[in-house]
């Protein structure tokens, strides 16, 4: 069963086409997480589904209802059901936060107040918040309040456009939490748009990788982050280890060893793994295959330690591991390096698609 | 309105300009009211005997209190038309629906005499003030609607709300401060009107005021009777202050803003275009219709006249077009204190010195001149009679319409503008000359031309406090047209038609805007 299903999207703003027929199904109950760099076409894709602009093509179900059938249907928000948390969380300055809350509520429920205490309850705020002008909200709170006012009328369906940009790390771990919880709890599907890789792969059931208005690869988290479609997804989604390698028989062999391949795959390759595939330190089983490497700089992150090593048989190839900040290596040191599980490779001289670099809201 | 106003401690050195901006446009209340006390018991009595008091009071609140509302309608309905549907020829609309605000009253009062008999008494000044005063609701409801995020309307629909109810739901409770701002300007303004009333035969309070002037020359007696309007308009301001209490509303979300997405009008857009075409007939084309009227009229006698006459249309155009400018300019000045008060500070300090500017609105333009005139030849006789005096009066008179389009345009710009100038070193002053006045320039220019248009639509101060040997373009229509010859009369409201074009369009085009980037 799945509650929201889009059919070769596409919309153009002039000559610039901003989607290029997406495909997306997201099934009932979970959570999918729409990740794409700014212009990618990520908040177009979410503003069809919701109804605020019209697609040129395609499909859009909700459920068992297609509301978007362009260029000839084109159902009204107000009449699809879905609710929706727009960036810094759009709530009325005019009313409470009850007031807030109960807005989409009929009259005789908006009332009564029990909706309205329950799914504040629901993101974690009490009943004493309801009298409280939204304007004496912290931002995390406004997220929640505008969560809250979203699942009252108990659509299926709730989209969040970058929930929780402009929050600081811990209120952002805090709110993220809140709101899976809340989506969990009255079993609404959720749907979000974000830039943020760690908050795509930690809050959704699936990942969709958008760029430059195509979906590139859907996936469940740790599947796009293990084993993603090109380089470019790779990089994006987290830190990446590139070496030059030579592929055959479900194995390839680079500056690291001879590596288990996870996709099978011929012929000049690049190699990529994840920083903390590599394992260092003298415990690492000291066999004549595992090569030798000098630790160039380290970089404390708390409870990692990013290693940047010089390996002395790949003419001074370097490579990045993430190691447990324990008991790190110093620079000058030389290690023994071994890899931990299979590893990706893609067809050399495929030139990346080069992720855009960020520019923070 | 954009970003959260701290309650700030209020910096002294700004409530004391502040209150001395107050303490000027004050000059003609405090001067009248001690007309009032000086003409003793007596003189009360004799003035409120000799007017018919109770019936001229409900005949100008009466029309006041429909047209008011009106005004309210109409200038909500056009702006929204305008900045969220998909009209056609919106810019067109929107130079329209500006446009009656700057063409001179006393004219528009004349073209609807003009129209027949059955526009004369209330009906005929109920249109009149409809028509000429809507433009200011529709300017800041316009500016509040650009100003708004789209978000919030996006939220409503996607909670259930269709068009009409995301209207009444979110769109209206937002429109609320500016809305009330504007309803009050237009209910003080309808109030005191008396050049409206010019060309159609309607007596109202403020007529009767006139009168006690003209035929008892009684100033005290005149003072007395102006007295009732400023304790009405204190009312009317007191219940403003109520029903706006925290209507301030700060901006909670500060998001990437886009162009909103305009509401497709489908079935309804001809009977809209029909609504709105009705409107600029009634507001535009029946004074225009009446100039062109007053062309053909001119007979050889008159035509002989108008080409005596026509030698002072240029010192005419030149002498409005100086006084239009200067009072416009100092108004400005009167004005920004209290606007950048009102737009970064809360409290009750804060209300009470923006309120007090609106007082001056109270008074009927011909009490406030005549009391210029009064205080200055008592306490400073060598600027009697000098043109200071007029161009000090315009703009404490419509200092109020200043402060209006200037808090408009500072409310747009967020303070971290404010405080990132602060933050590289600028002192308060310097950072409102660099950052606070270069962004608000579109509003400020607007605001003048608003003063200007108004300026220039004014007659009863003008007659009082014009030096003599000066002319300008309203007394030389008023010369001519009280001696019924329009035809010579016409070449003077040629003019002023073409000076009201221009102040249009800079209105439409700048009203309520900033220059930041990105902004509405």
């Amino acid at each position: 069963m799945t509650d929201l299903q889009c059919s070769d999207v596409a919309k153009r703003f002039g000559d610039r086409p901003v989607l290029t027929g997406v495909n997306l199904s997201v099934a009932a109950g979970s959570i999918t997480a729409i990740l794409g760099s700014s212009g990618s076409g990520k908040t177009t894709l979410l503003r069809i589904v919701m109804g605020f602009i019209r697609a040129d093509s395609g499909q859009v179900r909700i459920g068992d209802a297609l509301v978007v059938d362009a260029p000839g249907t084109h159902v009204a928000p107000q009449h699809r059901g879905i609710g929706y948390v727009a960036q810094e969380g759009a709530l009325f300055p005019h009313l409470s936060v009850g007031q807030n809350v109960g807005f989409g509520l009929p009259r005789a429920t908006r009332r009564s107040g029990d909706r309205i205490t329950e799914v504040l309850g629901l993101v974690g705020l009490t009943g004493d918040h309801a009298s409280r002008r939204p304007s004496e909200l912290s931002g995390g709170e406004q997220r929640r309040v505008s969560l809250a006012r979203a699942l009252a009328p108990r659509p299926k369906l709730v989209l969040l456009d970058e929930p929780f940009s402009a929050l600081d790390a811990a209120l952002r771990v805090e709110t993220r939490a809140a709101v899976i919880r809340a989506l969990a709890e009255e079993g609404t599907t959720g749907v979000l748009v974000t830039h943020d890789q760690a908050e795509a792969l930690s809050m959704g059931s699936q990942v969709a990788v958008l760029r430059s208005g195509e979906l590139v690869q859907t996936a469940a988290p740790r599947d796009l982050y293990q084993t993603p479609v090109d380089l470019g997804v790779a990089r994006f989604v987290g830190e990446a280890v590139i070496l030059p390698g030579r592929a055959g028989h479900g194995v390839v062999d680079c500056a690291l060893g001879r590596l288990a391949l996870l996709r099978p795959v011929d012929g000049p390759v690049d190699v990529m793994l994840r920083p903390e595939q590599i394992q260092i330190g003298p415990d690492v089983a000291a066999d004549a295959d595992s090569p030798e490497a000098v630790v160039v700089s380290t970089s404390y992150f708390g409870g990692q330690t990013l290693v940047t090593l010089r390996i002395r048989a790949g003419d001074g190839l370097a490579v990045t591991a993430a190691t447990s900040s324990q008991d790190p290596p110093s620079a000058g040191d030389t290690v023994r390096i071994a890899v931990h599980g299979g590893v990706m490779a893609y067809v050399a001289g495929e030139v990346p698609v080069p992720t855009p670099v960020e520019s923070t809201p | 309105m954009v970003g959260a106003i701290e309650r700030r401690p209020l910096p002294r050195s700004l409530v004391a300009i502040s209150a001395v901006v107050v303490l000027v446009t004050a000059i003609p209340i405090i001067v009248t009211i001690g007309q009032a006390i000086s003409g003793g018991w007596g003189e009360v009595v004799h003035a409120f005997q000799g007017t018919d008091l109770g019936s001229l009071l409900l005949r100008t609140v009466g029309v006041a209190l429909v047209a008011t509302p009106v005004c309210g309608m109409l200038g909500v309905a056009g702006a929204w038309f305008v900045e969220r549907t998909d009209l056609p020829g919106r810019r067109v609309w929107a130079l329209l629906l500006v446009a009656p605000i700057t063409i001179p009253v006393f004219l528009t009062s004349y073209a609807w005499a003009a129209l027949g008999t059955e526009f004369q008494g209330f009906f005929g000044a109920f249109c009149i003030l409809a028509v000429t005063y809507y433009p200011i609701v529709f300017l800041l409801a316009s500016a509040a609607l650009r100003g708004m995020d789209p978000a919030l309307e996006e939220s409503a629909r996607a909670l259930g709300c269709g068009t009409w109810r995301v209207f009444w739901r979110v769109v209206l409770p937002q429109l609320r401060p500016s809305l009330l701002g504007g309803l009050l300007v237009v209910a003080l303004a309808t109030l005191v009107e008396f050049d409206a009333f010019v060309g159609i035969h309607f007596s109202t309070f403020v007529a009767s005021i006139y009168s006690q002037y003209q035929i008892s020359f009684s100033a005290s007696g005149a003072a007395t009777l102006a007295c009732v309007s400023i304790l009405l308009c204190a009312l009317i301001l007191a219940a403003e202050t109520r029903l706006r209490g925290n209507a301030a509303y700060t901006g909670v979300s500060h998001g990437s803003r886009r162009e909103p997405e305009r509401y497709a009008l489908g079935m309804m857009k001809p009977v809209v275009l029909v609504g709105l075409t009705a409107l600029a007939t009634l507001s535009v084309e029946i004074p225009v219709y009446a100039l062109i009227r007053w062309f053909e009229q001119a007979t050889p006698q008159s035509s002989a006249g108008a080409a005596a006459g026509i030698s002072d249309l240029l010192p005419a155009t030149l002498t409005s077009l100086a006084l239009g400018i200067s009072a416009a300019l100092l108004s400005l000045l009167l004005a920004l204190p209290i606007a950048v008060l009102a737009t970064r500070y809360r409290g009750f300090t804060v209300s009470l010195l923006e309120r007090a500017t609106y007082l001056s609105f109270a008074l009927p333009d011909l009490v406030a001149a005549i009391a210029f005139a009064y205080a200055t030849s008592q306490y400073t006789g060598a600027l009697y009679g000098n043109v200071v005096i007029l161009v000090l009066a315009y703009a404490v008179l419509f200092c109020p319409i200043a402060v209006l389009a200037l808090r408009v345009s500072f409310g747009q710009i967020e303070p971290s503008m404010d405080e990132t100038a602060r933050s590289l070193g600028l002192g308060p002053i310097r950072a409102l000359l660099r950052v606070g006045l270069p962004l608000a320039r579109p509003g400020i220019a607007a605001g003048g031309v608003l003063v200007f248009a108004f300026v220039l639509s004014d007659l009863s101060t003008t007659q009082v406090l014009l030096p003599p040997g000066m002319v300008t373009l309203g007394t030389d229509f008023w010369a001519d047209s009280s001696t019924v010859a329009f035809g010579a009369s016409a070449p003077f409201a040629a003019m002023l038609m073409v000076l009201a074009a221009a102040a249009t369009y800079m209105l439409m085009s700048r009203f309520g805007k900033t220059r930041l980037a990105g902004s509405p």
